[in-house]
């Protein structure tokens, strides 16, 4: 071996150290950013030859990327985001198995990973609840609600605020929820009724909370971990369960199909799965209920205890027929029926 | 500052089409080094297309264009040794003078202070000695146009091309600048060619005039030559002011053809013409008014000028209205008065009757 | 003339023996191939690895030499120059595209052996050069074939910017644009018509009461009142400056510029807090007046209140530049013919600034079509069709065939624009700066014209004022509309340094925020180069498809953000050109993004100087290049820097395309505002946005004196009024 060979050896190492010698683990995060910064700590804390990359994307924003990439992925692992575009991307194998073990878990968790083939598996479950602005309606005289039936009365004309489930996830699960709630018949009459003093069909699934929080409108429906997080920041928003029960998201965690690094993907899912790990969201103020049976719920989390949460049907409410006919039922009998000009 | 470089300017055969218009018909001219030749016509005859041709602007639909012997058919202006001073100046507003006339110096990657130093020298010639530090608009109009004339002149361009340059300026600066431009284009021998549409200015500084029209050249020659041998009558209308008179030819002999107007008959040289038709030149101060008594065309004073040097005078004739020059005399006709017009049948030219 | 394919083919050489062919998987610019163990440039891969395929290249290149040396006819020459030129660069992409990693091949039994099943990597430093090399010498000897007018400068100009738009526009809007005629299996012509022509596209329902109209007709509405009241304000601005002794015309030209420099959901925001429902003004006005509250703030008027602040900056940027170009000549000429300023601003200047007019009206009517963040948070139930688009890709039902539907209705309502446009400002000559010089005094306005821009102008910049100052009152209290107690906090949050242990940016925000300046410095002065190019060739060269050609170069701005961001991974995940992940992604989707507003204001004030300027420099000598840099561009100061700042803070706060295409490591201020927002903590996205409209002021002031005026006239001055 000559000199030169030795030296351009040497270069040549130095120049690859620069580079990429720790794992990378690209990760895109649906939940919290911060959360999601929480974890990206913890887990290179644990696994120090670990560089994780870390984006913020809404679920939405997600699944679009990852079927424009399909087949070429730059995403290793998706964690976080309501279950439904996780069970989709399963579903059009954009995901594959985890391997993870989920005896831990609590039952919705595991239906998750049943339904998905343990392409996906639950993380957090977060209920629908109802949000008002308890000035607002002090203000205006009006009974807060205790239940869904109640938003169909005449005295919240123009004060409810709710997503349009062509657009958003939260909305789907409301309009899914009330078919299993009430039959599919009659939750659409419901629907329309309340449609009536519905103000806007918001385009963004959170919007509504957000508007309730700064008094836009009178009451929101949405899911109630937002509203918890809203409350906590300082707006006076009052959440309810509904008195007939309700339904809830449960927030998934998958392996994107031809992920890069496979191993590191593993590890992220186990170690998300972990109840050590998964008590620690409060930390970054997110308040949905654990996955784990073993997880500690925070103090300010909606205790799904005491919540009636109805036996959510994510097989047949997250399957893309029945999403279609729900919807197109919803646009001729709810829709707009009579839209601002 | 002395240029050697002067170069002929020919064009052969050349042809250029805007889309399905024609703006020149089969061009050939040659110009020859170290004359300053006018294109003159009316507006629409191909003057500036074949102008902008020879800089480049405009590329031949076919033919060769060849200056200084080089074939430059395919150049375009970047590459060509011309240079040409614009009807509206061109100047860069955003420099100042002496950086507007060293600007070609200078995009030929001359040194700065060199460059400056001709452009100082280049603005000495047009007399602006001192203005190098002004913007073109802290000009007046002569003034910028002295400007334009001293940037294109001091690259030294085997061509200088003037695009109705005078065209901006007053009647008697334009009598000065045009006297100025002739005396550098002389003084350094530049081949220059000039557009125009005035006659007057294009016979002051010319030393041949092409005339064009339709597209294509009417006649081409030195003024004299134009003047006193138009080929048509258009021609002759447009170089100097003529009276064109109908009249007939009735026979020719020894180059003299005998034609009558009226009741008398001249002997005029004849040309090409052997008989038929033809239309006599007559020049408005070669026609003299006698008073009526005296033998001769009958004619009536219809208008009246007095310009102090000249009287102008509108003649009714039986062959048409006469415009008519005469010295001032101490008697001047007036207005309705009855005259007697001579004409002088040797200044008489005879000329075919196109309709202009 | 020939030197400069000597060079381009000597480049093209190096790209073919001497630079890696590929891109390696650390990235387009990695240095790794100098020292590295395995060469992988194009000329060792055919030799030891059989790569046969890459030979186009190093083919044409010995061909075009052979041409070079041997045939003697200049024209025949370069004719057969640009023929092998073209070969090569056809062989060389349609093998890219061809031997890919997954997905259909073609063509299959002609590429065996391992190294074309597994397929190829991206395009790499190798391939890139060869293909430039290729393309200049094709353009250079298409100059030389006496076909083309115009030198090399201009030929190659227009060569590199066509192949460009066809890479980064055409090419991914096509991936797309496809899926509008994609049904069950396989795509068809006829299935597109009854999507494309429903009534929830194009109904009239409105007109007839009733039901809200389609979509596309709600943006037809929207975008046409954006486009006029726009381009209304913006010459109320211009004219204020430019025309009258308004004393205070320096904060004015601030708050002009504010809106631009903001990021997006912060104008509604802000507008909510204030109007809405529960507003300071809506509550104030309330009880004085005694009425009920309304939420007349979300749908049509929120929209379109929301986009005249927001774009209104735009139009004044196009407007100004012209309304100072008009020559005080032709306004001194009018009066002296006896018109009054009145007539004399009906008659001329008004009519010489319709390029200007038409160019802010139609940036005004694009920008409000394919704006989706003011619409997502005002809209209410006005549906348009920007935000359905966005939800069409990444809502509960996503349908990538409705998104493209959708798309090209918007596509057909900008095209439509832009045609009007181009006939209403017709081939008039609108030259105002012919090279006379000129040291006339601009006509003053006349007393009515002046009330009426005090009238629009004045009320919206108090209103911008306002507007602001609430935002930055909201970055230092704690809950904006709630608690209002002053507080640090969100500052410390996101840009806290460490000083403990030397300088430590610990901050949350730092990240994003160096990648934003980094990657939106790089693309703004590219956008800029790009545009007024364009712009350039438009106005002053003649060329075959030149219409074709504006139009394609306003295709990326026209399509709403997030289909061009869909699109680009779609088209630059895979190999031939691999970029996602990369920071140059982002840089490229800014360019050709913000490029057509370059264009727009360069075409607006290019048509302001006469030719006879660029023929003056090419008949002393100067070349296209040189005629551009010493001529035209400082005489395009205004416009120049309307383009570079636009551009600049376009890529600070534009959102819906960048969402798909951040990565971990180049992550954008606007992402992380939006998922700030959408997380409930304004506090922090607000703060944020306060630095960087900031940062953005202070880089526009920086810009401004750096680039300067154009020194037309010695003083501009405006007339005393009588």
């Amino acid at each position: 071996m000559n000199k030169t060979t030795v030296i351009s050896a040497a270069i040549f190492t130095a120049v690859c150290a620069t580079g990429a010698q720790a794992d990378e683990l690209n990760v895109i995060c649906s939940a919290e950013q911060e959360w999601c910064e929480l974890m990206v700590a913890a887990f290179e804390a644990e696994n120090p030859d670990t560089e994780v990359l870390m984006v913020r994307k809404s679920s939405g924003e997600t699944l679009a990327q990852i079927r424009a990439e399909a087949g070429n992925p730059k995403i290793d692992v998706w964690w976080g985001g309501t279950g439904d575009p996780h069970l989709i991307a399963a579903e059009e194998g954009l995901t594959q198995e985890s391997g993870a073990s989920t005896d831990e878990l609590l039952g919705w968790a595991r239906n998750m990973s049943d339904i998905s083939n343990g392409r996906t598996v639950g993380i957090y479950a977060g209920a629908l609840g109802i949000g008002y602005n308890s000035e607002i309606l002090e203000e205006r005289n009006i009974e807060p609600p205790a239940c869904w039936i109640d938003l169909t009365d005449a005295r919240f004309a123009g004060e409810i605020q709710v997503a349009n489930p062509n657009s958003s996830g939260t909305a789907y699960t409301e309009l899914a929820t009330f078919v299993q709630l009430f039959g599919e018949d009659e939750a659409f009459r419901l629907l329309a009724e309340i449609g009536e003093n519905v103000n806007s069909y918001t385009r963004s699934g959170s919007a509504p909370s957000k508007a309730a929080a700064r008094g836009e409108t009178g009451v929101s429906i949405g899911f109630m971990h937002d509203m918890v997080k809203l409350a906590s920041t300082g707006f006076p928003l009052e959440i309810v369960a509904p008195c007939e029960g309700t339904g809830y998201e449960v927030g998934g965690l998958s392996i994107i199909e031809g992920a890069r690094n496979l191993e590191g993907a593993q590890a992220w899912v186990e170690f998300a799965l972990r109840a050590d790990i998964q008590s620690r969201a409060p930390e970054a103020d997110s308040f949905q209920v654990p996955s784990n049976s073993n997880a500690e719920v925070a103090p300010e989390s909606p205790d799904l205890a005491s919540i009636k949460l109805i036996d959510y049907d994510f097989a047949t409410y997250g399957s893309s027929d029945t999403r279609a006919r729900l919807l197109t039922r919803w646009d001729a009998e709810v829709g707009d029926p009579n839209p601002e000009q | 500052m002395n240029t050697n470089n002067t170069g002929t300017v020919r064009f052969d055969g050349v042809v250029k089409k805007y889309g399905t218009v024609t703006a020149l018909k089969n061009l050939d001219l040659t110009i020859n080094a170290g004359q300053l030749v006018t294109l003159l016509g009316p507006s629409g005859c191909g003057k500036t297309t074949t102008l902008r041709l020879i800089a480049g602007l405009e590329m031949a639909t076919s033919g060769k264009i060849h200056i200084g012997g080089e074939d430059v058919t395919h150049l375009t202006a970047t590459y060509r040794k011309v240079s040409m001073v614009f009807q509206s100046y061109a100047l860069f507003p955003h420099m100042t003078v002496r950086e507007n006339v060293a600007y070609g110096l200078t995009v030929k990657s001359m040194p700065k202070t060199e460059a400056a130093q001709k452009a100082e020298h280049g603005l000495e010639l047009v007399g602006l000695k001192g203005f190098g530090d002004r913007l073109p608009s802290e000009l007046s109009g002569g003034q910028q146009q002295r400007v334009a004339v001293a940037r294109a002149i001091v690259l030294e361009p085997e061509v200088l091309l003037l695009d109705e340059p005078l065209s901006n300026l007053d009647a008697k600066l334009r009598r000065h600048v045009r006297e100025e431009i002739r005396q550098i284009q002389q003084r350094l021998g530049l081949t220059a060619v000039y557009v125009t549409h005035d006659q007057e200015e294009a016979m002051a500084v010319s030393d041949r005039i092409v005339v064009m029209k339709n597209a294509e050249i009417a006649q081409e020659g030195a003024p004299h030559d134009l003047y006193e041998r138009p080929n048509s009558s258009f021609i002759a209308d447009f170089i100097g002011d003529a009276n064109l008179a109908l009249c007939e030819v009735t026979s020719v002999a020894e180059q003299l053809a005998q034609v009558r107007l009226g009741d008398t008959a001249y002997a005029v040289p004849s040309g090409d013409f052997t008989s038929g038709e033809a239309n006599l030149v007559l020049r408005p101060h070669e026609i003299r008014l006698t008073p009526p008594s005296t033998p001769g065309l009958r004619g009536s004073i219809s208008y009246a000028a007095y310009l102090g040097k000249e009287i102008q005078y509108t003649v009714e004739t039986d062959h048409g209205s006469l415009f008519v020059v005469s010295p001032i005399a101490n008697d001047p006709f007036q207005q309705g008065d009855d005259v007697s017009v001579q004409l002088d049948q040797t200044r008489m030219r005879l000329v075919a009757t196109d309709a202009g | 003339m020939k030197r400069t394919i000597v060079i381009w083919l000597i480049a093209l050489f190096i790209g073919f023996a001497v630079l890696p062919w590929h891109m390696t998987n650390d990235g387009f610019l990695s240095s790794e191939w100098l020292v590295g163990a395995t060469p992988t440039t194009a000329l060792w891969l055919i030799v030891q690895d059989g790569q046969w395929w890459l030979i186009g290249p190093l083919l044409a290149g010995l061909y075009i030499s052979c041409i070079q040396l041997s045939v003697k006819n200049p024209v025949r020459r370069a004719k057969l120059s640009v023929l092998g030129a073209a070969i090569g660069l056809v062989l060389t992409m349609i093998q890219g595209l061809i031997i890919v990693r997954s997905g259909p091949r073609i063509l299959n039994s002609l590429f065996e052996g391992t190294a074309a099943i597994d397929g190829q990597l991206g395009f790499g430093l190798g391939a890139g050069l060869c293909l430039i090399s290729l393309l200049f010498i094709l353009t250079n000897a298409l100059t030389q074939t006496g076909k083309a007018q115009g030198d090399a400068f201009v030929i190659s100009m227009i060569g590199l910017i066509i192949a460009l738009v066809a890479v980064f526009v055409f090419y991914p809007v096509l991936h797309i644009l496809i899926r509008a005629f994609q049904v069950e299996d396989g795509y068809s012509f006829y299935g597109f018509f009854p999507r494309f022509f429903s009534s929830s596209i194009w109904g009239l329902q409105c007109l007839t009461g009733g039901r809200s109209c389609g979509t596309a007709i709600n943006s037809l509405f929207l975008a046409t009142m954006t486009g006029a009241g726009t381009t209304l304000l913006g010459l109320s601005f211009a004219l204020i400056l430019t025309r009258t002794q308004f004393r205070a015309k320096k904060l004015l030209r601030v708050l002009t510029i504010i809106p631009i420099i903001t990021p997006p959901f912060v104008i509604g925001l802000a507008l909510i807090l204030l109007f809405g429902r529960n507003g300071t003004i809506t509550a104030f006005v309330a009880d004085f007046f005694d009425i009920s509250r309304t939420r007349w703030l979300y749908g049509f008027w929120g929209v379109y209140f929301a986009q005249l602040l927001s774009f209104t900056p735009i139009a004044f940027l196009v407007l100004i530049g012209v309304v100072q170009g008009v020559s005080p000549s032709m306004e001194e000429a009018s009066q002296t013919l006896g018109a009054d300023r009145w007539e004399t601003f009906r008659q001329v200047s008004l009519p010489l600034m319709r390029p200007g007019l038409a160019n802010a009206f139609l940036l005004g009517f694009i920008e409000s079509l394919a704006d989706f963040g003011n619409p997502l948070v005002l809209g209410g139930n006005y549906g348009v069709l920007s935000t359905d688009i966005y939800f069409a890709i990444v809502g509960s039902v996503a349908d990538p065939a409705n998104a493209a539907v959708l798309s090209i209705a918007l596509l057909t309502l900008t095209l439509s624009a832009f045609l009007l446009q181009r006939k209403w400002v017709g081939k008039k000559s609108y030259a105002t700066i012919t090279g006379k010089a000129d040291s006339g005094q601009n006509a003053s306005l006349s007393p009515g014209v002046k009330a009426l821009c005090y009238l629009t102008a004045l009320p919206w910049a108090a209103l911008t004022v306002v507007v602001y100052s609430m935002i930055v009152f909201g970055s230092f209290v704690k809950l904006w509309g709630y608690n209002h107690s002053f507080t640090f906090e969100h500052y410390l949050r996101a840009f806290r340094i460490d000083f403990s242990n030397g300088w430590r940016f610990t901050g949350v925000a730092w990240d994003s925020f160096f990648t934003t300046l980094t990657i939106s410095s790089i693309a703004a002065p590219l956008t800029a180069l790009i545009g007024l190019s364009t712009a350039y060739l438009l106005v002053r060269q003649k060329f075959v498809g030149k219409e074709a050609f504006e139009f394609s170069t306003m295709l990326s701005f026209a399509i709403p953000g997030t289909v061009i961001g869909v699109s680009y991974i779609m088209a630059f995940n895979f190999p031939p050109i691999e970029l996602t992940g990369t920071s140059i992604i982002l840089i490229i989707v800014f360019v050709f993004r913000n490029m057509p507003v370059g264009v727009r204001g360069g075409i607006a004030a290019m048509s302001q100087l006469d030719s006879s300027l660029d023929e003056a420099s090419t008949t002393l000598g100067a070349n296209s290049f040189t005629t551009v840099r010493r001529v035209i561009m400082p005489l395009m100061g205004p416009a120049i820097l309307a383009a570079l700042t636009y551009s600049f803070v376009r890529a600070i706060t534009s959102v819906s395309a960048v969402i798909f295409l951040v990565s971990a490591r180049h992550n954008m201020a606007t992402s992380f505002i939006v998922g700030r927002v959408e997380n409930g903590e304004f506090g922090i996205a607000i703060a944020y946005s306060a630095v960087l409209i900031v940062t953005m002021l202070i880089a526009i002031l920086l810009l401004q004196l750096l680039i300067g005026t154009r020194r037309l006239r010695r003083t501009d001055r405006v007339q005393q009024p009588s």
